[in-house]
């Protein structure tokens, strides 16, 4: 196995309630940097996919490994460890109600324990570069599904994953914001070498950014289109640090208003 | 760093265990108060007469002989006193009453108090031969006998009261986690370890909890003296003997202290199984 291998399946099965296998002999190896679209018919398993990698569910048989490490051997706190490097979206946003914006955002930075000053400087600078800034004192459920959305990816890019997760992330959004959610993952993951699997049902999404996909029909999974591991990692992201495109973004979104 | 709680009770959760933890801490408290109290007033009480004894010469032929062995014996003895024969016919007025021929057949009365209980125990030896030696401690044992039962059944209930609040405080700690299961997936998400969370649980229960207490104490202590004072009017006996010493005042203040830590404890206890076994 490369050393850069960042997400590892072989043979893996998973099942939920011990009923008939969602997905059945997955095997696949993704390297870091790279960036895949998932696709699948509703209830393919794209989502139990990304819950087996995020460790939210137990594979039934198989091997997972993160970077090299075999997770079926780690504890909870290994596994909690683990997640520090990763990162999901949800398509459901998971957002806790009744914190602001601003807590939301901050909630994994606190949990890391890192000082508040910085955690202020941070979260302050990332809701910017997704354009809810200004909302940054209000409650989740006062924002729009877009908004809500755009709140959770602030959430998990906060914490500089090396693997970024995503369910559906552009579905509650128009395709102009759909786009500059897009550019923000693809700078992610050319500026920081964060690896991106992307969750999605939108075809002109796809088309339009011709990443390769990992494809989940009949159980099985199976890879469309070359890999864009190419994408060289990058150092360690050191914190968001300003970037012109950021700012540029973070315009554009402020522009747009709510979704 | 900032002790941001992630998630708080929900306000009828929060009202009922403030209200429910306050109660058991005033019940702790009172019956902590109760059981100091009476521990103490029995001891005392056992500590004023266990060198007291009534000397009793129903042979008027002794009397010379136990005279002179109080006599000799002066060294060992505190204060003597000889009941008159006036101070007897008021004790036994209801059945002395006219007439002198029944006072010729009243006994000699001594009442002492030896200076320590080995000096009572030696003078039991010389005198009883002679007369009757009764102890104050062997005639008051059925009253001290009480008290400490009292004092037993008061911890009993203290522990009882212990026992309850594990079982609130568990029981709320499990309830919580089930009211708040979304927000602790979140959290399992965003990559809180176990301690974390319990950590999170463990700040609002002591927050709770420390109120409670605070509450609880502040209501027990002037029912605590208000049982004290009802004890002291009767003057005499075995209650008028009841007191809580400033050692035992700071064993009721450290009592919601402990409740508390137990409280805090129990939380982590409670809140490490229910996420271990998701």
């Amino acid at each position: 196995m490369e050393e850069k291998t960042a997400i590892s399946f072989a043979n893996v099965a998973a099942t939920y309630d011990n009923a008939n296998e969602v997905l059945s002999d997955v095997s696949f190896n993704i390297s870091g940097g790279a960036f895949y679209f998932l696709s699948g018919a509703s209830g393919a398993g794209k989502t139990t996919l990304l819950r087996l990698i995020y460790q939210l569910h137990k594979p039934s048989r198989g091997q997972i490994k993160l970077f090299g490490q075999n997770t079926a051997e780690m504890t909870r706190d290994d596994i909690a460890k683990l997640r520090h490097k990763m990162a999901i979206v949800f398509q459901e946003y998971s957002l806790l109600s009744h914190m602001t914006v601003f807590d939301n955002v901050a909630l994994p930075l606190r949990v890391r324990g890192i000082a508040e000053k910085k955690v202020k400087q941070l979260v302050t600078k990332v809701l910017d570069w997704v354009g809810l800034g200004k909302y940054a004192d209000v409650k989740p459920m006062e924002l729009s599904g877009g908004q809500q959305q755009r709140v959770s990816v602030a959430r998990a890019i906060i914490v500089q994953p090396s693997i970024l997760l995503a369910d559906e992330p552009t579905g509650n959004l128009d395709d102009e914001n759909a786009s500059r959610l897009m550019e923000l993952f693809i700078q992610m993951n050319k500026l920081f070498g964060t690896t991106i699997i992307l969750a999605t049902h939108n075809k002109k999404l796809m088309e339009t950014y011709k990443f390769p996909v990992i494809h989940v029909e009949n159980h099985r999974v199976t890879f469309v289109g070359k890999s864009s591991s190419t994408t060289e990692p990058k150092k360690v992201w050191k914190g968001p640090t300003p970037k012109n495109y950021f700012s540029e973004l973070s315009k554009q979104f402020d522009d747009i208003g709510n979704a | 760093m900032k002790k941001t709680t992630v998630f708080s009770l929900v306000r009828d959760q929060s009202v009922f265990m403030t209200a429910i933890m306050s109660l058991l801490t005033f019940l702790s408290v009172m019956t902590l108060g109760i059981a100091i109290s009476i521990s103490t007033g029995v001891i005392d009480w056992n500590t004023q007469w266990k060198t007291s004894a009534t000397v009793q010469v129903t042979n008027q032929k002794s009397e010379p002989t136990v005279r002179k062995i109080l006599n000799d014996n002066k060294t060992k003895i505190e204060t003597l006193h000889e009941i008159s024969e006036s101070e007897m016919s008021d004790l036994m007025r209801p059945w002395v009453s006219g007439g002198n021929a029944l006072q010729n057949y009243l006994p000699k009365v001594w009442e002492v108090r030896f200076k320590s209980e080995s000096d009572l125990n030696d003078m039991s030896k010389t005198i009883s031969p002679h007369a009757r030696f009764l102890t104050h401690a062997s005639a008051l044992h059925a009253s001290m006998s009480a008290g400490w039962k009292m004092m037993m059944i008061a911890g009993l209930i203290l522990v009882l009261t212990l026992g309850t609040i594990a079982i609130c405080v568990s029981y709320i700690a499990r309830n919580t986690a089930m009211l708040h299961k979304r927000e602790l997936e979140i959290l399992n998400q965003i990559g809180a370890t176990d301690s974390f969370v319990a950590r999170q649980m463990q700040i609002i229960v002591s927050k709770i909890s420390a109120c409670a207490g605070l509450i609880g104490f502040v209501a027990a202590v002037p029912v605590l003296l208000l049982v004290l004072s009802s004890a002291h009017s009767a003057r005499v006996g075995l209650m008028a003997m009841l007191n809580i010493t400033s050692f035992g005042w700071a064993c009721l203040v450290i009592l919601p202290i402990l409740i508390t830590i137990f409280a805090i404890w129990m939380t982590r206890h409670t809140t490490l199984k229910i996420l271990q076994k998701d």
